[in-house]
């Protein structure tokens, strides 16, 4: 490439690097490598190597716990999610209606009006006076208000609502550039429906089913805002454990080991993703 | 599918009624995974007409009250002024800079092109909170202002989907006529300007439109980063809410929600929303 050439794609990808390098990858390298550094109630860190924020995390129950929840609800928020925008995803991709535009609009819809508004509609929803529990109460399967508000099932119903989008996508993508001849191949050498199903269609979309399962379970990590509102007290979850440490105690240093973490769970997820694509048809 | 001929009868209708079958498992298993996405959005406009103060449902009566009450209230107000400013600021410069990386791993990534996507893709693999808060502790180290701080992670947020929806729309275009212009002796930048800019002109406006829309809900990026008179509508929402619970928040996500559908509406007539479910 000559001079001139090059001058150019400094000029397209210019912009881009800098703002990632400057403004994402150095500040989170910063960040996280504050998990070494000593707490410090006047300075807020002090840049010595220490290893006291990994062995607070790793052995105080409480964060135990905390850990160990997130991962938990993280792990049912991805097979719900998978569950359900599954047939959701093979619907879309295979349907022949005129209404499939409206209805692929009715799955990103929600996910464009935002984190917040979507868990207050849960509040309305699973509230003492909200509309779950005066259904129920309607048909006379209960007869008191049940307490739904601040428990974990809230907090997964909520987040599988809000999260399932981001499952639909990838499942879309890899289901809709599958063709369908193979999948009609397979019924003419006589494998039944379910046969094809779990022998052709399901591998054919593993990349898809491993991009939105890492989408969905970094999303569930890192919630902040949903278990806040829907769990309260008792829901706990990791992220909110480093929105508390970073603007209400102020220990920078615990909140890096913390988010450390997190990070590490889900690189695991991650690395998964690249090994099961590498492998994968696409 | 056809049949061309038609096996003895009674195998024909078993067919017939065993496809008739599973279309109606597809069918109702697709309209309750519908109901339980759309219930929560439902009930939050039905919820904006109530008459009490209470979340109840469903509601004694009809009432405009409640949106009144958010006109009157300054603080919300503003709070919608400035996510409204913040997102269109920020969906500007997530259009430009992702029409620029697009545009760059069309033509000149060849075989790389799936590793830079890739690493266009990074911040949707990160959790925004930690974006957020390492944007947080640079503002700390680094002079800069925080309002600069906001801009620029909202723009980081945006950047994956307004790359994947102008590569999207570039893959349209003929590198053909742009060879033509270069041999006729047009420079490069002319090229940009006169000839792809405009073919992909409804991708880049709907991507405007999405990176507003991602901007407007944003929570995490403005969670640490908002401050003093520059709080998003979605953190001034939270923070209510974690006090008191009026369908006054009802009234305002009901607006937000007609504004985002319009908006959808808007990229569907565009470019159809089939581009961005290809993340």
């Amino acid at each position: 490439m000559n001079n001139s050439g090059r001058l150019f794609s400094a000029f397209l990808f210019g912009p881009i690097g800098i703002v990632y390098l400057l403004f994402l990858l150095a500040p989170i390298g910063f960040f996280l490598s504050m998990s070494l550094f000593r707490y410090d109630a006047f300075e807020l860190y002090v840049p010595t190597v220490t290893s006291e924020n990994f062995e607070r995390v790793l052995t105080d129950s409480y964060y135990r716990e905390i850990i160990f929840r997130t991962l938990k609800i993280a792990f049912l928020t991805c097979f719900f999610s998978l569950m359900l925008g599954y047939p959701l995803a093979y619907f879309l991709a295979r349907s022949k209606s005129r209404w499939r535009g409206v209805l692929m609009f009715l799955v990103i819809a929600p996910l464009m009006s935002g984190i917040i508004v979507r868990t207050y509609g849960w509040i309305i929803l699973l509230g003492q006076d909200g509309a779950v529990n005066k259904t129920l109460m309607t048909i006379g399967l209960i007869s008191q208000p049940l307490q739904i508000l601040n428990t974990e099932i809230a907090v997964l119903l909520a987040l599988v609502h809000i999260l399932m989008p981001y499952m639909v996508f990838p499942l879309f993508s890899a289901l809709a550039s599958q063709d369908p001849d193979v999948e009609r191949a397979a019924g003419t050498l006589g494998a039944g429906r379910i046969r094809t199903f779990i022998e052709v269609t399901l591998p054919l979309s593993r990349t898809g089913i491993l991009m939105g399962t890492a989408l969905v379970f970094t999303l569930t990590a890192g919630a902040v805002v949903t278990p806040a509102l829907l769990g309260g007290k008792d829901v706990q979850m990791l992220g909110q454990q480093i929105y508390d440490l970073i603007l209400t105690t102020l220990n920078w240093p615990l909140a890096s080991a913390v988010a450390f973490v997190l990070v590490v769970c889900q690189f695991l997820i991650i690395a998964l993703y690249f090994r099961g694509g590498r492998h994968g048809p696409m | 599918m056809t049949v061309d001929t038609a096996p003895s009868g009674s195998s024909f209708h078993a067919a017939r009624r065993s496809k008739f079958a599973r279309q109606l498992l597809m069918g109702v298993t697709v309209t309750a995974i519908y109901a339980f996405l759309l219930t929560p959005i439902l009930i939050i406009i039905l919820s904006s007409f109530n008459t009490t103060s209470a979340n109840t449902f469903p509601t004694d009566g009809v009432s405009l009250q409640w949106y009144r009450e958010f006109l009157e209230s300054p603080s919300f107000i503003s709070a919608f002024q400035f996510s409204a400013w913040l997102g269109i600021v920020a969906a500007v410069g997530a259009t430009i800079i992702g029409f620029l990386t697009a545009y760059g791993i069309v033509r000149y990534m060849g075989s790389y092109r799936e590793v830079a996507q890739s690493i266009a893709m990074l911040p949707i693999m990160v959790p925004h909170i930690l974006i957020s808060i390492s944007l947080l502790i640079l503002l700390t180290v680094v002079p800069i202002p925080e309002l600069a701080g906001l801009i620029i992670g909202h723009i980081i947020i945006c950047l994956p989907f307004t790359v994947a929806g102008i590569l999207a729309s570039l893959d349209g275009v003929d590198p053909q006529l742009e060879r033509a212009a270069w041999t006729l002796g047009a420079s490069r930048m002319r090229i940009l300007w006169e000839i792809v800019i405009p073919l992909i002109a409804p991708g880049l406006f709907s991507s405007l439109i999405f990176a507003f829309i991602i901007s407007f809900g944003d929570v995490y990026i403005a969670l640490f980063l908002s401050g003093p008179g520059m709080t998003t509508l979605p953190i001034e929402i939270f923070s209510y809410m974690q006090w008191e619970s009026t369908p006054v928040i009802a009234a305002i996500t009901t607006v937000q929600i007609i504004m985002i559908f319009g908006l959808g509406l808007i990229i569907e007539r565009m470019v159809g929303l089939r581009q961005i479910m290809r993340i």
